[in-house]
């Protein structure tokens, strides 16, 4: 199939991965920020700016010189259209993509994601407001707009290159957020006193914005603890969110694609995989969780480079 | 010419034409909520379905549906065996023409057209000269602009060789209408149409000598107002929607950049114009082309659709010759009729046109789309002025033509349903054998009493049934 085409679909599902994964930080976010104003003691003020430090856009943030409030946190992610990871302009991006190549999807794929955009319109017009908070009921429907798209793609569209590039995008996306929620959360966990009911709290708001705390109950049977909670999401393979599932799909994804192109591509992610197969906690303390996720992040977003280069840069 | 307008349902009695009859019944016995509905469903599946317009030079990508009628036009069999032979023997003319202009030249010779007129034209393109196509074929694709007259005969307006659109509302009228009254088509024997695509995709892989010819097809991209039609029409036929930049030169051929390395390229079906399909060659700043396209085509080693140069054949200065065309190669007579055409740049013409603006219609002679045009009648006395003043700076860019009364239609309106003015494109393909589906594009002015049916301006389209021949009374 042709890169460009190829690109279009990896993007389109990239960003509406990250429209997803927007609305789940500050979904959870937001009750954080609830559970915090009916108790002092845990009103920490880096709670509200916690999502904006997991998407990098700190610095975003402070240049509009809005107030550090969650309310105004989440208007930036959610609605702003100067910021270009907004849920508002990711949704744009994944159907302005959508929509150069329409003929490459099923018209299912291709309305829900049309029907998704024209919505998110009409909600913007109502939502004129911009110290309006942004409703929970908001963040929801975006995770069940996304989760639809998946089931639509899945059930609908051939197995082919299409599809695999559609889901390539996902979880190269997915493992990033990932890595990223981890890494600031456990910071933070750090960073205060082993309060049990605090830490239920919080690790289990980690555990809730990856869809993870059911797994974990299973998987553990025990109060949540931090070592646990970094050990699911990192190591557990059947976690649809963790770093070695998301490494794991990436890599049946690859072995899908044309192998007389995208070496690079498969030596990155084989790389990643063996140590998300045979590591374990113990090295990851090694090194320092924080050093951990953070090479995971940049060897992710290397591996996502070779996979531009090696199928979706069209070379004139 | 008279005002009189032929209505193609009903005769100057007021009663359905026969082959309208069985309609007029079914329309008589539906109710208006009905109709309601089921134009609501229509607005629906368009939408749904993306089939939109996006306006030229809409930047935001701002997407407007098409108006679809749901009442069909409907020709008779005997009416369209008629107009597809006098088609097929004008396409066939002026291929023969481009191939002539382009090698021996023999009609400028003969002195049949002015040489100027052909040499000096903007389309005509040097670099085509000597340059021997497969089969001789230039316009494999045509979209003929067809009226009717008040006088109940046909008239060609157009012979759009360039980048003809419109033929996937043919296709979606159909399929629309299909969806929504499948009664209708049990009570009518009408031509299909859905075999377009694999038609047209025959036609393309004839016109190269390559074995299993690699067909793309190739678009300006999102932005163009037939983006939805380039789409849609790759997608028909199975092929590879290209723009310029997937696309490259290499060592003598053409190549498509895919995710499993580079592709050669033998066929480019394009809906780009010709001075933007190679920046090396013509438009430097062009985005859109390919650099290098231009000499690959000119080894014969990839084959254009239509071909480069083919615009000068449907220049509007040069339409008055197509009779003169059919005569002079196919020794035959002309079977459908020319529009009679004042030639702007002869002063004793000019004068004439002046001198009868408010009767004439007005159009620039490389103009398309019905922007720059004046329409006489329906012109107000400041319009008329302002337009003879550009008319005498410039009248080399003009040609006149009566205005024609073109045939009405019913159609849907909020107030139930009143006559409104249609012209007809059938879709010629022309590879080694010259095809057209039965029908076309019916185009219609939704506006009360306008002529003009370009969806740029407001128009509307219908569906379009050729009935079976031995439906005839």
């Amino acid at each position: 199939m042709l890169s460009r085409v190829a690109a279009q679909l990896y993007w389109l599902s990239r960003y509406l991965e990250r429209a997803e994964n927007m609305a789940r930080i500050l979904e959870v976010g937001q009750s954080l920020a609830l559970l915090s104003s009916s108790d002092n003691s845990r009103a920490a003020p880096d709670t509200v700016s916690e999502p904006l430090v997991i998407t990098d856009t700190l610095a975003a943030f402070e240049a509009t010189g809005r107030a550090t409030r969650s309310d105004q946190v989440a208007q930036f992610l959610a609605w702003d259209t100067d910021h270009p990871s907004s849920i508002f302009n990711c949704i744009q991006s994944c159907r302005e993509n959508a929509r150069s190549v329409r003929g490459a999807m099923t018209v299912e794929m291709w309305e829900c994601i049309n029907d998704t955009w024209l919505e998110l319109l009409a909600r913007k017009k109502k939502n004129k407001q911009p110290d309006h908070p942004v409703d929970s009921g908001f963040f929801e429907w975006i995770k069940q707009r996304s989760h639809l798209f998946r089931g639509v793609t899945f059930a609908t569209i051939q197995r082919d290159q299409p599809y695999h590039f559609i889901r390539l995008g996902t979880y190269l996306e997915r493992a990033d957020n990932t890595a990223r929620i981890l890494s600031v959360k456990t910071q933070v966990e750090q960073a205060e006193s082993n309060d049990l009911v605090d830490d239920y709290y919080r690790l289990g708001a980690v555990l809730r914005s990856v869809s993870a705390l059911e797994a974990y109950r299973d998987t553990y049977r025990d109060a949540i603890d931090a070592d646990r909670v970094s050990e699911l999401l990192i190591f557990n393979a059947r976690v649809p969110r963790s770093l070695h599932f998301c490494i794991d799909e990436t890599t049946y994804i690859l072995n899908q694609l044309p192998q007389q192109t995208g070496r690079e591509a498969r030596k990155r992610c084989a790389n990643l995989l063996t140590h998300l197969k045979f590591g374990s906690l113990r090295e990851v303390y090694e090194s320092g969780l924080d050093n951990y996720l953070e090479m995971f992040v940049k060897e992710n977003i290397a591996l996502a480079e070779s996979v531009q280069t090696d199928y979706l840069e069209s070379i004139a | 010419m008279g005002n009189h307008i032929f209505n193609e349902m009903s005769d100057e009695s007021g009663f359905a034409r026969p082959h309208y009859e069985t309609f007029d019944q079914w329309l008589k016995g539906i109710s208006r909520e009905t109709v309601q509905v089921k134009q609501t469903e229509a607005d629906l599946i368009f939408r749904r379905t993306g089939i939109t317009f996006s306006l030229n030079g809409d930047e935001g990508g701002t997407e407007r549906l098409i108006p679809s009628d749901l009442i069909p036009r409907i020709i008779h069999g005997k009416e369209w065996a008629h107009l597809e032979k006098g088609l097929v023997q004008r396409v066939k003319a002026i291929n023969m023409f481009l191939h002539d202009v382009y090698h021996q030249q023999n009609i400028l010779k003969a002195g049949l057209i002015p040489t100027e007129h052909v040499l000096a034209n903007a389309q005509f393109m040097p670099m085509m000269l000597g340059l021997d196509l497969p089969h001789h074929i230039y316009a494999h694709i045509a979209g003929v602009d067809i009226v009717r007259h008040s006088d109940g005969d046909f008239y060609v307006l157009e012979d759009n060789l360039r980048v003809p659109s419109g033929v996937s509302y043919m296709l979606s009228n159909r399929l629309l209408m299909m969806r929504l009254f499948p009664d209708l088509f049990r009570r009518y024997a009408v031509r299909p149409v859905e075999h377009y695509p694999a038609l047209l995709l025959q036609t393309l892989r004839s016109a190269s000598w390559v074995d299993q010819p690699t067909v793309v097809l190739h678009t300006p991209g999102r932005f163009n107002s037939a983006y939805f039609e380039h789409a849609f029409l790759a997608k028909q036929m199975g092929i590879e929607l290209v723009e310029g930049s997937d696309l490259f030169v290499r060592q003598g051929h053409v190549y498509m950049q895919t995710t499993e390395g580079p592709q050669q390229v033998d066929v480019i079906y394009r809906r780009v114009d010709d001075v933007y399909m190679d920046p090396l060659s013509f438009e430097p700043d062009s985005l859109i082309g390919v650099p290098g396209l231009a000499s690959v085509y000119r080894q014969g080693n990839v084959v254009i659709s239509n071909a480069l140069g083919t615009g000068v054949a449907d220049d509007k200065s040069i339409y008055p010759y197509v009779p003169d065309m059919i005569r002079f190669y196919l020794d035959e007579t002309p079977i459908l009729n020319n529009v009679q055409t004042w030639q702007c740049r002869k002063p004793d013409e000019l004068s004439y046109v002046l001198a009868h603006l408010s009767q004439l219609v007005v159009k620039e002679v490389h103009g398309a789309g019905g922007y720059g045009m004046l329409v006489g009648p329906t012109a107000s006395k400041a319009e008329i002025e302002s337009f003879a003043k550009r008319l005498k700076a410039h009248p080399d860019n003009y040609i006149a033509q009566p205005t024609l009364s073109l045939s009405a239609c019913p159609v849907f309106v909020d107030q139930g349903i009143a006559p409104r003015h249609i012209d007809l494109r059938p879709f010629v393909l022309m590879g080694k054998d010259t095809r057209i589906v039965p029908g076309g594009l019916t185009r219609v002015a939704l506006r009360e009493g306008s002529l003009v049916v370009n969806s740029s301006q407001g128009g509307g389209t219908k569906d379009t049934w050729v009935l079976e021949d031995e439906e005839l009374l």
